[in-house]
């Protein structure tokens, strides 16, 4: 099949923001919810695969970036709008991930997946410090959450941007320097890029939506503490659902999301330990039989042409 | 006399207690077509590495155009218009010839001061090179010889002042370095570059380059005219001790 | 002075069993780059079994180390020839070896816990062991956790002198430093790589067991001993068992006073402090020449 040009690629995300809007008025509530997982699966997919599937560096730590924007809505909310809580929990995700990128991702790859790894830990520990030191307390109750229909369309929003501004960056100078990073990092930097401050920008772009959907999330929960909100389970998901997408491919990863999304939902409360060996094994059979996800299966590739 | 593009000052590499490059002095103009030969061992590829940037010297100094860039990463080295192709060519596989080539114009190509108009454009440089048919084949799909061409076309793609080849005529034969020699002899021409060439086979390089420096355990022990250094004592002693004599034909 | 010792020894303990989970995950990755992100969850498993054994079947756990030692030496062998061959013999290049493999180990890191969850459910589970206090110097510990120490030293300073004085031993070191050299002498990867792994399992699976005798268990306990195990080989430098002991106990000794003067909670914090004041100062461990 042809690779789409970004124009097509955009107006098509358009196009299907704008009927998948009118679902919360033509969807039964479970429906609407499951839909909702899909989106949050498919944004968080989507963003790491922009950066891990281009310089094929593991990044681990879609929880912690999860959490920190979830826990900028717990603090955030009383005082600030929902769509300004979304949008800060993006960026204070996005400036931690600057911070640790400039620490750890000159480092090599094995290293820096076991750091990110720990990430979501250092963070939640740190967290529920905080919490207790300052403000005396173990958890929040959020109050005055906005109505499921907003949470929707927020998390449409933030996962028809994540796909736009992932396949705009695979159009650009930065989506090239990051498949060259991928390619033989040594050679991209004798060809003139900036290894480091291209990984740490792409890392940091991928932590926005990252933090963005954990803002938007968290709602959902009327009871937020560390434990619930630091789950490194959403980790796992996400680089699952990009694997046996396709990591290098912008479609992998969304098609997959919504699969997973309905598998994890019709198995796993039902089965939640089997279902989690069943996942593992999953992603060993994948890695060692099929390393390009399903999408390599239908020859599509990172690199157009 | 032109400007010293390239200047290393007493670079020294040291690995442990291995000294692999000892106190070397190497200068190149503009316009000029050196070889850098030496036995195996010698440090010649090392050298490289720290004229590229991609290894920082234990001591010395790197000065690139005037400025001094000794310890800074190899991307710096790459916009201030050095660029280098490797022994074993590293191209990008999936990428096909014309996006290799692209690459380098992309980045280090861009933000270099002295452009050169006739090479903007990838197709240009492959076509150059001979290697205007396979423009839309992923990288990896051709053959060795014509990777070690486009590895020459990457590193015109950066749009550099100096040209530093590696080893380029390993595996070659004959008739096909001739011909690589001749191109690269035809890019020092039309763009004013500054060429580096390093090999371990010696006959090849003394036909084609102006001058030549050799390097022997480490230090340079002669810099010159070709054919004054190939009756130098000490360099065919150097030879000697490893191989033969300087004079033996390519391999 | 009770005080401090009382301190120190507690850091060493924590350190000890830090390097020994450490030099098994060193030589995993320095021999083979082979990060296995799973590591942590085979102390974990060693763990279990020894909880059974004594709880189920009344068996001394120092007794039944060696038993542990034996089946997480088997399991390596069958998880490197199930998971990690195909890798090793497939893979372009080193660093896609080492993508895949931390990816590979990622899946099994979550099938070994859950696995464990379903056996024997989310619970702490623990068991009571030599818990008589014993008195050194003005400091009181309880018995377990000298024996701890004594044993995780042990294992250490057995495996350097594994590495040091036998043939096998050099021929770990030898293919560490030059893998294509080694080959060309006649050492055999193919029989190598599979033992080494076993064997890093196996010293994983003794740190479990030992930290049974003195905590509480749980299935997630292991993923924070895999993070530690990189730093502690970060400080010690990759390729050097006498590295990982010593950064071990450094690290443990750095958190059992970092945490007294700042906060328990802040152990993580600190770890990843070390780590990246290590990777800035001396990139190549604090020991390398």
């Amino acid at each position: 099949m042809r690779a789409l040009g970004l124009r097509s690629i955009l107006a098509a995300t358009g196009v299907s923001a704008v009927v998948l809007a009118a679902m919360p008025w033509l969807l039964p509530d479970f429906w609407l919810s499951l839909a909702l997982t899909c989106l949050m699966y498919a944004a968080l997919a989507v963003s790491w695969a922009m950066f891990c599937g281009a310089t094929n560096y593991l990044s681990l730590a879609t929880s912690a970036f999860f959490g920190i924007g979830a826990y900028v809505t717990a603090w955030g909310l009383a005082t600030l709008s929902y769509p300004v809580a979304v949008i800060l929990g993006g960026l204070a995700a996005a400036a931690f991930a600057t911070l640790v990128g400039a620490a750890v991702l000159h480092l090599r790859g094995a290293y820096f997946a076991v750091l990110t790894f720990g990430l979501g830990e250092l963070v939640r520990h740190a967290i529920t410090y905080f919490e207790k030191s300052y403000f005396k307390t173990v958890g929040r109750v959020i109050q005055e959450a906005p109505s499921s229909t907003t949470v929707y369309l927020t998390v449409l929003l933030i996962a028809a941007a994540a796909v736009c501004v992932c396949a705009m960056v695979r159009a650009s100078r930065l989506g090239l320097a990051l498949a060259g990073i991928g390619a033989d990092e040594e050679r991209t930097q004798t060809l003139g890029v900036n290894a480091r401050r291209a990984k740490i920008l792409g890392f940091a772009l991928s932590a926005f939506f990252a933090g963005a959907i954990g803002a938007a999330i968290a709602v959902r929960w009327t009871y937020i503490d560390p434990t619930a909100v630091f789950n490194p389970f959403i980790g796992f998901q996400t680089v699952l659902i990009a694997m046996v997408g396709g990591a290098h491919t912008l479609i992998g990863p969304l098609v997959s999301s919504v699969v997973f999304s309905l598998l994890t939902e019709f198995l796993r409360l039902q089965f939640p330990y089997a279902f989690l060996i069943l996942l593992g094994t999953l992603l060993i059979l994948l890695v060692l039989y099929l390393p390009g996800g399903l999408a390599s299966l239908m020859q599509r590739r990172w690199v157009r042409g | 006399m032109a400007d010293v593009l390239l200047a290393a000052k007493g670079v020294t590499v040291r690995f442990g207690g291995l000294t692999a490059v000892d106190n070397v002095e190497l200068e190149v103009r503009a316009g000029e077509f050196i070889g850098v030969i030496g036995p195996n061992g010698a440090g010649k590829t090392t050298l490289f590495h720290t004229l590229s940037g991609v290894l920082v010297p234990s001591a010395g100094r790197l000065v690139v155009a005037g400025d001094d860039l000794t310890g800074r990463p190899a991307h710096a080295f790459a916009t201030h218009g050095v660029a280098r192709t490797f022994q074993t060519p590293r191209v990008f596989r999936d990428m096909t010839a014309e996006q290799n080539v692209r690459f380098g114009l992309e980045f280090a190509g861009r933000t270099r001061m002295h452009a050169h108009d006739a090479f903007d454009d990838a197709r240009t440089i492959l076509g150059f090179l001979g290697l205007a048919d396979a423009a839309d084949i992923p990288a990896g799909g051709l053959t060795p010889a014509r990777q070690r061409l486009l590895e020459i076309g990457m590193a015109l793609g950066a749009r550099p002042r100096v040209l530093l080849l590696d080893e380029a005529a390993a595996g070659l034969t004959h008739t096909e370095l001739e011909a690589a020699a001749q191109l690269i002899r035809r890019v020092r021409d039309e763009l004013g570059l500054a060429v580096i060439w390093i090999e371990h086979a010696v006959r090849v390089l003394m036909n084609y380059v102006e001058r030549v420096a050799v390097l022997h355990q480490g230090r340079k022990i002669a810099d010159g005219d070709p054919r004054a250094v190939s009756k130098d004592p000490a360099v065919i002693e150097a030879y000697l001790g490893e191989e033969g004599e300087p004079e033996k034909k390519a391999a | 002075m009770g005080f401090w010792l009382d301190l120190t020894a507690s850091g060493l303990i924590t350190g000890g069993i830090y390097a020994v989970v450490a030099v098994g995950l060193n030589l995993q990755y320095g021999l083979m780059r082979i990060m296995n992100i799973a590591h942590g969850e085979f102390l974990m498993v060693g763990a279990y079994l020894t909880w059974w054994a004594h709880t189920a079947l009344g068996v001394n756990p120092l007794a039944f180390l060696p038993v542990v030692m034996v089946v997480l030496f088997l399991a390596g062998l069958l998880v490197y020839r199930v998971c990690f061959l195909r890798i090793a013999r497939g893979a372009p290049s080193v660093e896609v070896i080492e993508a895949r493999s931390l990816l590979v180990s990622f899946g099994l890191m979550y099938l070994v816990q859950n696995a464990v969850y379903l056996a024997w459910g989310a619970d702490l589970r623990g068991y009571s062991f030599l818990t008589e206090p014993v008195e050194i110097a003005e400091a009181r510990f309880t018995a377990n956790r000298l024996v701890v120490f004594a044993f995780a030293l042990g294992a250490s300073l057995a495996l350097l002198a594994v590495l040091r004085f036998t043939l096998i031993g050099k021929a770990v070191r030898a293919m560490m430093q030059s893998p294509v050299g080694a080959q060309l002498v006649g050492i055999n990867t193919a029989t190598l790589h599979p033992v080494v792994f076993g064997a890093g399992l196996a010293l994983a699976g003794v740190a479990g067991a030992l930290l049974s005798m003195v905590y509480e268990i749980s299935p997630s306990m292991g993923e924070p001993y895999t993070v530690t195990a990189l730093i502690v080989i970060t400080l010690g430098g990759l390729g050097s068992a006498a590295g990982c002991l010593a950064g071990g106990l450094l690290l443990g000794l750095v958190e059992a006073f970092g945490m007294h003067f700042t906060n328990p909670s802040l152990k993580m914090l600190l770890s990843y402090g070390v780590f990246i004041a290590v990777l800035l100062a001396r990139p190549k461990g604090l020991f390398s020449k």
